[in-house]
């Protein structure tokens, strides 16, 4: 044990005293680090907004064959239907009205929701700054996702105009929901006359039920309640119309899994060059301590700590940087009026170091297996 | 009263290899003793295998045929991992170009053959590390690294780190072919002092005739063979 501790003091001895070496190949390690975790922090964004869990107990009926917000058009006389389907434990109108309907980094989204009804309906909604109050009190008034407020500098007291409102800004709002956190709760009749929808039309409802195994059979029980009406609606649980509804977001973001892939392999080839050209340049080195008593397998050792140190410097400064990157760009990515908000997440943190270790490890097999074999003589000799 | 018996002993050691389409057989059926305690210098023109010799003696490089006896080890017989284990107890080894860490301080260059030894503590390691160096004369150098020491000083380092581990033979492949005079002679001196006053068996490889004046006995080797060599009473002085 003391012998492993000496030699990872001595490994980390190369890793500091050969500092431009080092630097330049943490560097290299931070930037493919670096998109490997952005690359997850929006994968990880993704499985949050669309994986099913056993605890979702919350449907959107949407109009049928409708994606986007501004066309998507319910009568909100549906609400009493909706509430008196066995199975209903309570129900919300919601109009949404967004900038952008495609594919958008930075989509700023209004829910005009019911005054009185929201607290009731999302009760794990916090307000962190300003009250919940002041915004029942003024009727062009905005409860601000605190993602939201972050990203266009918000504070309660402000004013701010987007798609066509001005509201007052009355309360920043957290939620453990994501969703929550990127869009901006204004009243529903304020939202309603403000848009060409008009009083009377929503864009959605959303249904929440009693019991969480139930969910399909109450979309059923709603859609065939008004699939034969004017307004025919398609009831989904609530992740799969993110899933459904977002599908090309979906898909785009499922493709940069090819590019974390990529800068993956990146790192592996550039650790792996810099610690077999190391390992080439100090085979003397490597054979002197060999020489000296240093078994073959505390040299492989030497070379794996050492781009081991490497990988994880490399690690901590890509994930940190990508993650302070995030934080100061707050990006939020939009489709069809879904955000999907690139938060930094602990577990992206942790699975990057993870990786940035693993990586380190395989591309330091190679250079270890170079600096420990071959013969002693020619090692001394040649150098 | 009878002698005592050999530290080191070759019988029929031999070494072939193989370079490019030729067979090279730098050592042909050497036998060699060397007596505990003994300071015994190796001469020989380049290529008459002295350097083969000594890796063979220093358990870096294997014998193709023969008996190497160093102690109580027939070094012949051992693996690369136990002639790992073999040098680190009982073999000290000095290059001609000292072979230093360069990113390593004097100090812990010479604590370097120590760090993997089972059962030293960190105090005891460092006690042995400081006497080592100041055994050498370098005990205000430690903490300087090779580049910032003369070539006599890093050879004195390399002196320390080939004694750090008090092993019993000492090897030593042209130790003052880098050095002036002075730092030479300060090599010199304590290659003989370690040989004459702690016992060591001390082997050295030398192309100076002067160098190997300061041994007990000096042997010449040639096309594979040895011969005891006489150095001229001038030469010595």
């Amino acid at each position: 044990m003391r012998s492993l501790r000496n030699l990872a003091i001595l490994a980390g001895k190369q890793a500091l005293r050969h500092r431009t070496r080092s630097v330049l190949t943490a560097l290299g390690v931070a930037v493919g680090l670096f998109l490997f975790s952005t690359i997850e922090t929006l994968q990880a964004a993704l499985r949050e907004a669309t994986e099913a869990s056993e605890e979702d107990n919350t449907l959107v009926v949407y109009r049928e064959n409708r994606f986007c917000p501004s066309t998507s058009r319910l009568p909100q006389s549906y609400l009493d239907g909706i509430r008196a389907i066995p199975g209903v434990a309570d129900a919300i109108p919601v109009q949404i009205a967004v900038n952008h309907c495609g594919a958008s980094l930075d989509v700023i989204a209004f829910r005009g929701v019911p005054g009185d009804d929201l607290r009731r309906y999302n009760p794990d909604l916090t307000v962190v700054s300003g009250s919940y109050e002041a915004w029942r009190e003024r009727p062009d008034a905005a409860l601000v996702g605190a993602h939201f407020a972050a990203r266009r500098g918000l504070e309660p007291g402000d004013f701010f105009a987007a798609v066509g409102l001005r509201v007052f800004v009355a309360g920043i709002v957290t939620s453990p929901h994501p969703q929550d956190e990127n869009v901006a709760y204004v009243h529903l009749p304020f939202l309603q006359e403000s848009t060409t929808l008009g009083v009377g039309t929503v864009t959605q409802f959303n249904v929440r039920v009693d019991d969480p195994e139930e969910l399909d059979a109450v979309a059923a029980r709603i859609d065939g309640r008004f699939g034969d009406g004017s307004a025919p609606t398609v009831t989904r649980p609530e992740k799969a119309f993110f899933a459904q509804t977002a599908r090309d977001m979906v898909e785009m973001i499922a493709f940069t899994r090819w590019l974390g892939l990529g800068a993956v392999v990146g790192v592996i080839g550039l650790l792996a060059n810099a610690l077999l050209l190391a390992a080439r340049s100090r085979r003397r080195e490597c054979a002197l301590l060999q020489t000296i008593g240093f078994p073959r397998r505390a040299v492989a050792l030497l070379v794996l700590g050492e781009g081991l140190y490497l990988g994880m410097a490399g690690g901590a400064l890509g994930i940190l940087g990508s993650f302070a990157f995030l934080a100061w760009r707050r990006f939020t990515f939009g489709n069809e009026g879904l955000t999907l908000a690139f938060q930094p997440d602990p577990s992206v943190a942790l699975a990057g170091m993870g990786v940035a270790m693993v990586l380190a490890l395989v591309a330091s097999l190679w250079p270890a297996l170079e600096a420990a074999r071959g013969s002693l003589v020619r090692s001394l000799r040649d150098g | 009263m009878n002698p005592p018996p050999p530290f080191l002993r070759c019988r029929g050691l031999t070494k072939t290899y193989q370079k490019g389409p030729n067979r090279v057989t730098p050592l042909q059926s050497l036998d060699l003793e060397v007596a505990p305690g003994e300071f015994l210098a190796l001469m020989g023109p380049s290529g008459s295998g002295k350097t083969t010799l000594l890796h063979c003696i220093a358990g870096i490089d294997h014998p193709s045929s023969g008996e190497l006896w160093v102690g109580d080890s027939n070094l012949a017989a051992l693996d690369r991992a136990q002639l790992t284990r073999w040098r680190a107890r009982y073999c000290g080894y000095v290059f001609q170009l000292y072979h230093l860490v360069p990113i390593l301080s004097a100090f812990e260059n010479v604590e370097l053959p120590l760090l993997l030894t089972k059962g030293l503590r960190r105090t005891e390691r460092r006690e042995r590390v400081r006497a080592a160096l100041a055994r050498v004369g370098l005990a205000d150098r430690a903490h300087h690294r090779p580049a910032e020491l003369s070539g006599g000083q890093e050879q004195r380092v390399a002196l320390a780190r080939a004694i750090v581990t008090d092993p019993e033979l000492l090897v030593a492949d042209e130790p003052t072919g880098d050095l002036d005079r002075e730092a030479a002679r300060q090599v010199l001196d304590l290659l003989h002092e370690l040989a004459r006053d702690n016992g060591k068996t001390v082997i050295m490889v030398t192309h100076d005739p002067r160098a190997a004046a300061e041994a007990d006995r000096c042997l010449h080797l040639e096309k594979g063979r040895l011969l005891e060599a006489n150095i001229p009473a001038e030469v010595a002085r």
